[in-house]
Parts: structure tokens; sequence; C-alpha cells
């Protein structure tokens, strides 16, 4: 049975180092994720976790077992530090998300900042024009979820793309439970306006 | 339940978490009203569309890259007595402040030492010492109701108490420094 997060961090706490490594191989991945798909840029996306990691590894010894789980902790380093990237890439260009994830761009292969759009896995049945298709699908949804107003957006990634629970969610956004909830709902309604055309058209 | 409440409730509805009267009616709404039953079904597909985001894959750097900036910072640790250093460091602000600090405490010396240098009345050794020539001195009325003075000052229940007879004359005109030295603290 792996080790819960607490117990990897009171070894760290404790001094051991590998510890440490354990925790950032396990929750590197999701936390990319996250990163990636609130600040809807992939290559800035791994140096924020490594900024996050880092501030952990800074900040350990303040870490309290028991108070806050490790996850909740991790993710609201990261909303912050997303926070700040997302104010200074407003000031540097205030347009830059809208120009990034350009539907035009993404399906002529031009799109250099973003490539949250993995390509579909080969297999047997592949037709281009379905890749085609669930490429631009995965794309508008990324740009409705980065057209999303920030307090909405977060929320709705972290339940939706991250698969957190109500609870952490408040937890990491300070909020109480029905602000969580009311805000997923109204988040998940804003979604489902901006993709209607789109999905209406499939 | 109408429209815009049965739109309140398609997450509750999504994650099967309403209770079963608010699910009766949620549903019984549904069943009647078609446009609120298609935007429930888009509303479901683009929850599930965000769900089915491909999932990203860290690149094959991203440890070793962050095994180097863990390191750097192992190293960059400040050592017990750089903690220690560290921790008398002060802003510069507060240098300004103590330079002020310093500078007014020796202004009121400067100033309160000219004052009781000039006008100077006070017992060392039972002796009275005044820079002012007998003359000037004032002497208490002996209509003074001593119980408004001071206990110091022969206030009620004070065991000195002046009297209608003048004041010892015994004054020494001479310099008296308040300093701890010449005054062996006792000011």
């Amino acid at each position: 049975m792996p080790e819960l997060d607490d117990e990897l961090m009171q070894r760290f706490q404790k001094g051991d180092e590998s510890a440490f490594n354990l925790l950032v191989r396990r929750h590197q991945k999701p936390l990319i994720n996250f990163i990636a798909r609130y600040t809807g840029d992939k290559d800035n996306a791994e140096d924020l976790a490594q900024e996050t990691f880092i501030r952990m590894f800074r900040a350990a010894n303040r870490y309290k077992p028991g108070r806050a789980q490790f996850k909740t902790w991790m993710y609201f380093i990261a909303k912050n530090l997303c926070k700040n990237e997302i104010r200074n890439r407003g000031r540097r260009e205030r347009y830059h998300v809208n120009n990034v994830v350009s539907n035009d761009n993404a399906i002529d292969g031009n799109a250099e900042e973003i490539d949250l759009i993995v390509s579909a896995p080969a297999d047997a049945a592949f037709q281009p024009e379905v890749a085609l298709e669930r490429k631009e699908l995965r794309n508008t949804i990324q740009k409705a979820i980065s057209e999303l107003p920030d307090q909405y957006r977060l929320p709705l990634v972290l339940r939706d793309i991250q698969g957190l629970s109500y609870d952490e969610i408040g937890n990491i956004l300070e909020l109480r439970s029905g602000t969580t909830k009311s805000r997923i709902n109204r988040a998940r309604l804003m979604l489902k306006d901006k993709l209607k055309s789109y999905m209406e058209q499939i | 339940m109408n429209c815009l409440q049965v739109e309140e409730y398609f997450s509750a509805h999504y994650e099967d978490t309403l209770d079963y009267q608010t699910l009766k009616r949620f549903e019984s709404h549904i069943d009647e009203c078609a446009s609120c039953d298609q935007e429930y079904s888009l509303f479901c597909e683009s929850i599930q569309a965000s769900q089915e985001l491909p999932q990203i894959e860290p690149s094959p750097a991203f440890n070793s890259i962050l095994q180097q900036r863990l390191a750097d910072e192992e190293r960059e640790k400040p050592s017990l007595w750089q903690r220690v250093q560290s921790s008398f460091v002060l802003p510069r602000w507060a240098y300004g402040l103590a330079f002020l600090l310093v500078l007014a405490s020796s202004a009121s010396f400067l100033y309160f030492d000219d004052l009781f240098n000039g006008n100077t009345q006070s017992e060392i050794n039972g002796e009275f010492i005044s820079t002012q020539s007998p003359d000037s001195l004032t002497q208490y009325p002996s209509e003074i109701n001593h119980r408004f003075l001071p206990r110091s000052f022969g206030g009620a229940g004070s065991s000195f108490t002046t009297s209608s007879r003048p004041m010892q004359q015994n004054y020494v005109l001479k310099h008296v420094s308040y300093t701890t030295s010449s005054t062996a603290g006792g000011l």
C-alpha cells in the first residue's frame, strides 16, 4: 500500500529528501495538467509546476499534516502562481489567450505556444477527418474554458478536469460549500453556452 | 419548478446528489419542457467533453530540471550563522529611525540640561542647592493648604512640612551637572 502524502511529508520534514521526490513524481502530472488547463499554456505550465514544488520545498517545515491535505496545499500554491502569471501575461499582452488558442492556427498546426491537443491515438480505424474533428472539438473546449471568467474557470478546471471534491475545491479557493457548488454549476452553464453552437453543428 | 430553477439543479442532477423530492420535480419538468431537456443534454455533453480532454505528459526533462533547482535551493540554504546574521539585518528605514531617535534624545538632553542648570532647586544629602539668589526664592505662604501639595512637598501626611518661618537659607551657589558621575546616580 503506497504511503500517504502526509506520511511522506513527515518523512521529508525529518530530512528524508527521497520522500519529497516521491511526492513530486506522484503529483507532477495532475499539477501540470491543472496549470496548463487553467492558464492555457503548456510550456509555462511546467515552469509553474516546478515553481510550485520549489515553494513547497522551501515551506515544508511550516506544513502541518492533518491541518490541510498535501494536495489542497499544492493546488493552493499553484493557483496563486497561476493568477500572478495570468495577471502578468495580461499586462504583457492583453489578448494573448485568444491569439494563442486561435482555431485557425490550431487546425493549421501553427499554434506553437499551446499544444494541449494531443493527437488521437493511432488505431486500425484511424481516420484523418475524425482525428481532425476531435482535435477541433478539444481545441474549442480549451478555448471556451480559457474564455471563462477566472472565478468560474478555476473551480471548473479543479472539478471537471482534476476531479477534486467540492470540499477540496472549497479549501483551495477559500469558498464556502454552497458558493463552491453554485460557482461550478454556473461555470458549467457558461461552458455549455459557449460550446452550444459548436455542439449543435456536430 | 420553472426553467430557471431547473437550471440551478443541473449539476446536482448530473452528479446524482438531488434528494428524492427535488429529483421528482426536476425530472417531471425535464419531461415536459423540451427546451430544458435539450439544454440539459448539452450541459452533460459539455462536461463529458471537458473531462475527456487528454492528459498532458510532463516532458522528460521535467524531473531532472526540478532536481537541479531543488539541489540549488539546498545549496543556497543559509547556514545557522547566516540566519543569525540575517536576523540582525534591519531595513533602511529602521536605521533612519534610529538616527532620528538618537538625534531627538540628544536634543532633549541638551534642552533639559540647560533648563535644570538655569533654575535648579533640589536636595542632595539633605542640603538645599540653588543657583538662584536666596532673595528671589519663593516661599510658600503660610495659608497654603498643604493637603493640596504632593507628599514630597509637604502635603497632607508628609513628614516634611513648611512653616511660616523662612525656608532654610543655606543655599550654595554652585554648578550642578546632572550627570551620573557628578550626582553619583543620586538623581
